[in-house]
């Protein structure tokens, strides 16, 4: 309903603290900030919120990819004693490559909620988890379980991923000895985190993985336990959730220590059962991860921070002098100071140094009327490195969402897939080799022996990996490649020990701050 | 169905800034008014028990956290509500006037499955201003509009004298009660993970 032109200027025009964009990492910061007491304007030029963390309808996802991979162009203007610096648009996608087979799901577009950084999960004990409980943001959202994870192979067969005690008692796959190899380490590994976590007690050396151990490759760490390749293969790779062939050797990018292994091991474990209805370590948010952001959006709107949204921010404000940050200059004209400025990665400014890309990944969105498996709705699938084609060096990882999570509508199915890649080519090709092991192409003449589910459509994308940077203003990074966002998280408290080095990020009390409430509004006379 | 959901209703209150959404809300939960008038900052939402034919209910009534000021709610703020509030005030023509864009974007933002059906209320507030002497909207004018858009209940209030406000919320409740969720996304095995943690204490004055 709303037009920018309707709106009132924005009063008042001085902040501690602009935030360009609505994604999760703005969104904390925002939120965080406004805890803390600063008074905070929050800006996006979309008309929703969430930014590159958003879910949005089917249509809405099309024109965003494609509106977000285009060149821009960049300029700036002197006056007095004022640099105006032109805000300019990054492309963060490119080679976006929409198919359909269904024009029927049109007319449901808005029945759809899209995750542009899917696929992506939470562990019930990990950092976003306690985050939304600390900032009490919780009280927003709603999950549901991730039912099942399965690691795939180039033949069509999806095993069972037994990830826990229960579920290695009640696996149908593993033989007798491998079921106690498994069961033996899993003891192992909860034995030294509990000896780790108990200082006080003299730790009992036989409990503990040595130091040395710790330091070396999980995966030599896994060999001299004596795990079969299966297993091993299942713990790095669909529990520890490891992106690189572990076992590729030097050319290997990033070797996961064992230290680093226990800890998702650890992760993972203390995931299960930490809620009462949460049956497995995993759960997503009902009606999308979009949810997240504006969750924390909220409680910065109930803290005070001014929220505005489809309002861009067409050039910063900086001193002549000093090149320091001073102001923005809104789409309406309007020019706004504040002391600090955040902006999603996607807005660039001339001054400010080349953005270095990292790495890149490739996401992928596919859209069925069926299941992977007939009694499961929600789940996720890995398939490791080499297990689809020989020189696949990384992992694929999927995840199934049905209906019941209100993000498709009644009887289809959303799938997310992303792969780290060095280049699109690659990116592309593991993405297609995902998708042809898990979906059948629509074609005219249907297979009956065919039971993978149909594609009705598909979109794949290159996103480009940006890291949070601090410079005249603070950047914040796009979503990375991992299942959860444990260090999207990290990142993100880190760029706010930067802005606000005396704050606290979301003190522990603000669980019990009645001020929220509206009756505790001491300011206001009350009669009754 | 015995599902949680069932027994919490969800209702938002939507309308321009400054109609008095706050302060209705306020009213009737902790029987409260406030002569300083400051956008609302602070507001989340209250929560009031109430009964109806023998078994008690939470009303969950969500404020607007200030949000609405440059139309920027977002679609999370209208999931799952089972009850939508429009207010406007009766001295500002522009606060009428834009009841239907509020219930547009509502309609479009919440796409509830049953649009035709869902349960709006509508409330004419600030009855008292002035001794009803600055009034622009009449009451006829009001009931008129809600009965073109499927005769939505229309109550007049008054948030200061506390006028009509219970009355317009036992029929908020009421309708509330008879919208029919969507089943398949509420039923029980929804994770909140907040229960066990920290028992979210009912934000409402039980007094």
């Amino acid at each position: 309903m709303a037009e920018t032109e309707s709106y009132p200027p924005i009063d008042p025009t001085n902040f501690d603290l602009i935030v360009v964009g609505t994604g999760l990492p703005e969104s904390i910061i925002a939120a965080a900030a406004s805890t803390a007491g600063k008074t905070v304007l929050h800006l996006d030029p979309n008309p929703f919120y969430g930014s590159h963390y958003s879910s949005l309808t089917l249509q809405d996802l099309v024109s965003f990819l494609n509106s977000h991979s285009e060149i821009p162009k960049t300029n700036s203007l002197q006056s007095d004693d004022t640099t105006i610096v032109d805000v300019n648009t990054r492309p963060l996608y490119s080679d976006v490559e929409i198919s359909s087979y269904d024009d029927s799901l049109e007319e449901h577009s808005r029945k759809f909620n899209l995750d542009l950084c899917g696929p992506r999960v939470l562990f019930c004990a990990d950092l976003s988890v306690n985050l939304l409980l600390q900032s009490t943001a919780n009280q927003y959202v709603e999950f549901k379980n991730i039912d099942a994870s399965y690691v795939g192979d180039g033949n069509g067969n999806l095993m069972n991923v037994p990830d826990s005690k229960s579920a290695v008692f009640k696996d149908k796959t593993l033989e007798y000895s491998e079921k106690n190899q498994l069961n033996s380490f899993f003891k192992l590994v909860q034995g030294h985190l509990e000896a780790v976590k108990s200082v006080d007690v003299v730790i009992d050396a036989e409990k503990i993985i040595s130091d040395d151990d710790l330091e070396s490759p999980f995966v030599g760490f896994l060999d001299k336990m004596k795990l079969p390749p299966k297993i091993k293969s299942i713990i790095l790779y669909a529990i520890a959730m490891v992106d690189y062939d572990q076992d590729a050797g030097e050319s290997c990018k990033d070797i996961l220590k064992t230290r680093e292994g226990i800890d998702r091991l650890g992760l993972y474990h203390s995931s299960v059962g930490r809620f009462p209805n949460a049956l497995g370590s995993l759960i997503y948010p009902i009606y999308g991860q979009g949810e997240l952001p504006q969750a924390f959006c909220r409680r910065a709107a109930v803290k005070g921070c001014l929220y505005v949204l489809r309002m861009p921010v067409i050039s910063i404000l900086l001193n002549k002098d000093s090149g320091n940050y001073r102001g923005v200059k809104l789409v309406s004209g309007q020019e706004l100071s504040s002391d600090k400025l955040v902006m999603d990665p996607s807005f660039t400014i001339t001054s400010s140094k080349c953005l270095q890309n990292i790495s890149k990944l490739a996401r992928g969105i596919c859209i069925t009327k069926s299941s992977l498996k007939p009694d499961i709705s929600n789940c996720l699938v890995i398939y490791p490195p080499r297990s689809l084609y020989p020189d696949q060096a990384t992992s694929i990882r999927i995840l199934q969402l049905g209906s019941n999570l209100a993000v498709c509508p009644s009887g289809m199915f959303v799938f997310y897939i992303s792969v780290v890649c060095d280049d699109a080519l690659e990116g592309k090709k593991s993405l297609h080799a995902a998708i042809d092991g898990l979906f059948s192409v629509h074609t005219d003449q249907t297979d009956s022996n065919e039971l993978k589910p149909t594609l009705l459509w598909s979109a794949l994308y290159i996103q480009d990996l940006i890291e949070g940077s601090v410079g005249p203003v603070v950047t914040t990074p796009t979503p990375d490649g991992n299942l959860n966002y444990n260090n999207l998280l990290d990142a993100t408290s880190m760029l706010f020990k930067k802005l606000y080095p005396d704050d606290e990020f979301f003190p522990e009390t603000s669980n019990t701050d009645s001020s929220d409430k509206l009756e505790d509004d001491s300011e206001v006379v009350l009669d009754s | 169905m015995a599902s949680r959901r069932r027994m919490l209703l969800k209702v938002i209150i939507l309308g321009d800034s400054g109609v008095g959404k706050t302060s209705l809300m306020n009213q009737y939960v902790n029987r409260k008014f406030s002569n300083q008038y400051k956008a609302t900052i602070g507001a989340d939402f209250l929560t009031k028990e109430v009964q109806f034919e023998d078994r008690l209910f939470t009303l969950q009534i969500w404020d607007t956290a200030g949000q609405e000021r440059f139309q920027s709610l977002g679609v999370a703020f209208y999931r799952g509500a089972d009850c939508c509030v429009l207010v406007y005030d009766v001295n500002v023509k522009k606060s009428f006037d834009n009841l239907n864009n509020w219930r547009e974007e509502f309609l479009i933002q919440a796409s509830p499955s049953d649009p035709e059906n869902f349960p709006f209320v509508v409330l004419g507030n600030k009855v008292d201003v002035d001794g009803g002497n600055s009034r622009v909207v009449s009451e006829k004018k009001a009931r008129a509009w809600c009965a073109s858009k499927g005769n939505i209940p229309y109550f007049e209030t008054s948030a200061k004298e506390g006028f009509n406000v219970d009355a317009a919320f036992e029929c908020i409740a009421k309708n509330a009660l008879k919208n029919e969720p969507e089943e398949e996304v509420y039923l029980p095995d929804t994770i909140d993970v907040g229960s066990g943690q920290q028992q979210r204490s009912s934000s409402g004055c039980e007094c």
